[in-house]
């Protein structure tokens, strides 16, 4: 169980990025985060992953503090970031380290054969296509089975058509393993067609303005008017939360249901 | 066009006209280049030998060329040369570790950025060959002044290159590191290591380069061997050829240096993503 208890974060500089998140997420669970752009989700995704420590307030794994980066907790970025200097397979085995050369080349296989990789294994990160050396970096994050994954926009580099295949991809891996999903977007589409919860957060200071439970049956429909309904809902949250700063800051966004929405 | 594929053309029956033009054209290019050094160097050959200058002061090709190989058969370039390299070995290794080492720490830590980088900064400033006098009368006039000298030549590339090349590691790969949790040591022998290596090669062979420099200002103040020496004995006894032999025993061999260390380092570079790398696969 994954609890972010009244967490905030206040950098250096004086912003304010965070103000009294709280809320858990359950084994197994896929729990979206979207908002604006500037209303701390990233933030929060890195409070999460112990990457940055936040200024007030907690984050329990399993009722233990995260105040560092946590063996159970991995983390995909918004770019692949893969070391250059490693081939493909190299980089999944980034996180084996520790185990027996015999047990990391079995593990690192049999995750590239899931992303449906394997024939890759051998090659430059540089020989990869944007699509590829996300699937590899997730390949890398997933390899040491941790409980909680974290995704930091992770398709939002790519082109619409292979997001929609790595939505399907990060799915079908997800039922493979059951790891907690935290994921952060700013594509309406992507957090109704993945999580069970979405959770919506407004800006200066990040806060969580609502939450909205999905419990279509997976997978999902893109077409139906469940999802739809879902995602006017999200929609509709989006806009209110944007309304309430509008007039202080920021150009006003108009947001129309049914589209999907960038910031 | 490699050689292989021009004795692939020498054995088709009838290479067309394009094909030829092709290779010829392909070829003309660093001839080009050749055309200058080589024409003058056969004028001056066909003026002293038809007795329009001695060639006494300028000495002709084929004088330099027979003043190297006598020079080679007796040995005395071959001795000359092994204790110019020592010396410059000798410099490069510990100018290569203090400014690896002392590169690192000031490129991870601000705060031994700020304590030590202003002065060394100041020291670079001097130019090295002012150290020689304080050199002699600190280490005396034998090997340690040498070696001493040629360190500091290498040491300030290679710092400041380590220093770059460690301050702009990318913080979004550093940040891999962490999430997969790597202790320091693992951090460096993982990221940071292979990540500058690029730039480090660079530093290398740019300290390389100011050693094989330093290296005849060392054997300038008094040497009784060495390829600087050859330099000087040359000019004493007035042996213009003897001079010249010198010079190009140092080119060959400091690019040869400079060989090893690209040759040695490519298979560990061989994941740069290169503007001007070929294509595919390697």
């Amino acid at each position: 169980m994954l609890v972010l208890d009244r967490v905030g974060k206040t950098y250096a500089n004086g912003v304010h990025a965070l103000d009294g998140v709280s809320f858990s997420v359950a084994p197994g669970e896929i729990v979206a985060v979207v908002g604006g752009s500037g209303c701390g989700k990233s933030t929060l995704l890195r409070a999460i992953s112990g990457l940055d420590t936040p200024s007030q307030g907690r984050v329990l794994l399993d009722g233990q503090p995260v105040t560092t980066p946590h063996e159970k907790i991995g983390i995909v970025f918004q770019e692949p970031r893969l070391l250059p200097w490693l081939s493909v397979a190299q980089n999944v085995g980034f996180g084996l380290e520790d185990r027996s050369k015999a047990e990391r080349n079995s593990l690192v296989a049999a995750a590239l054969s899931r992303v449906g990789l394997l024939d890759k294994a051998d090659v430059w990160p540089r020989e990869l296509s944007g699509g590829q050396a996300q699937r590899v970096a997730i390949a890398r994050a997933l390899v040491p089975r941790p409980e909680v994954l974290l995704l930091d926009e992770p398709f939002s580099a790519l082109d619409a058509f292979t997001r929609v295949n790595l939505q399907d991809h990060l799915l079908d891996l997800w039922t493979y393993f059951k790891p907690t999903l935290v994921l952060v977007t700013h594509d309406v589409d992507e957090a109704v067609v993945l999580a069970d919860r979405i959770m919506v957060m407004c800006p200066r200071p990040g806060r969580i303005f609502d939450e909205i439970e999905s419990s279509l049956s997976r997978p999902r429909d893109r077409q139906s008017a469940a999802f739809d309904h879902i995602k006017r809902r999200v929609l509709v949250a989006l806009d209110r939360s944007l309304d309430r700063t509008s007039a202080s800051s920021g150009p006003e966004v108009k947001v129309s249901a049914g589209q999907a929405l960038w910031w | 066009m490699s050689v292989l594929q021009m004795s692939v053309l020498d054995e088709l029956p009838e290479p067309s006209l394009q094909q030829r033009k092709h290779w010829l054209l392909r070829w003309s290019r660093p001839a080009l280049g050749l055309l200058l050094p080589l024409g003058l160097a056969l004028g001056w050959e066909i003026s002293v030998r038809a007795g329009l200058f001695s060639g006494r002061l300028v000495p002709p090709p084929s004088v330099i060329y027979a003043t190297f190989v006598e020079l080679a058969r007796t040995g005395e370039l071959q001795s000359h040369a092994l204790t110019t390299l020592a010396r410059v070995a000798a410099g490069f290794a510990i100018g290569v570790c203090v400014g690896t080492l002392l590169g690192a720490i000031t490129g991870y830590s601000a705060l031994v950025r700020r304590i030590i980088d202003p002065s060394l900064q100041a020291l670079r400033a001097i130019p090295s060959i002012a150290w020689v006098p304080l050199f002699i009368l600190w280490l005396g006039i034998f090997e340690a002044s040498k070696v001493t000298l040629i360190a500091v030549g290498v040491f300030f590339p290679v710092y400041l290159g380590v220093m770059g090349a460690v301050m702009s590691v990318d913080r979004k790969i550093v940040e891999v590191g962490r999430a997969f949790r790597l202790t320091g040591v693992q951090m460096v022998r993982r990221i940071l290591l292979p990540a500058v290596l690029p730039s480090y090669i660079i530093a290398l062979r740019s300290g390389l380069g100011l050693g094989w420099m330093f290296v005849v200002a060392a054997e300038f103040m008094g040497a009784s061997e060495g390829l600087g020496f050859l330099l000087v004995d040359g000019q004493q006894l007035g042996k213009p050829a003897q001079i010249v032999a010198a010079i190009v025993a140092f080119a060959v061999i400091g690019k040869i240096t400079d060989w090893i260390i690209v040759g040695a380092s490519a298979p560990f570079l061989r994941w740069e993503d290169r503007f001007n790398a070929p294509a595919g696969k390697d």
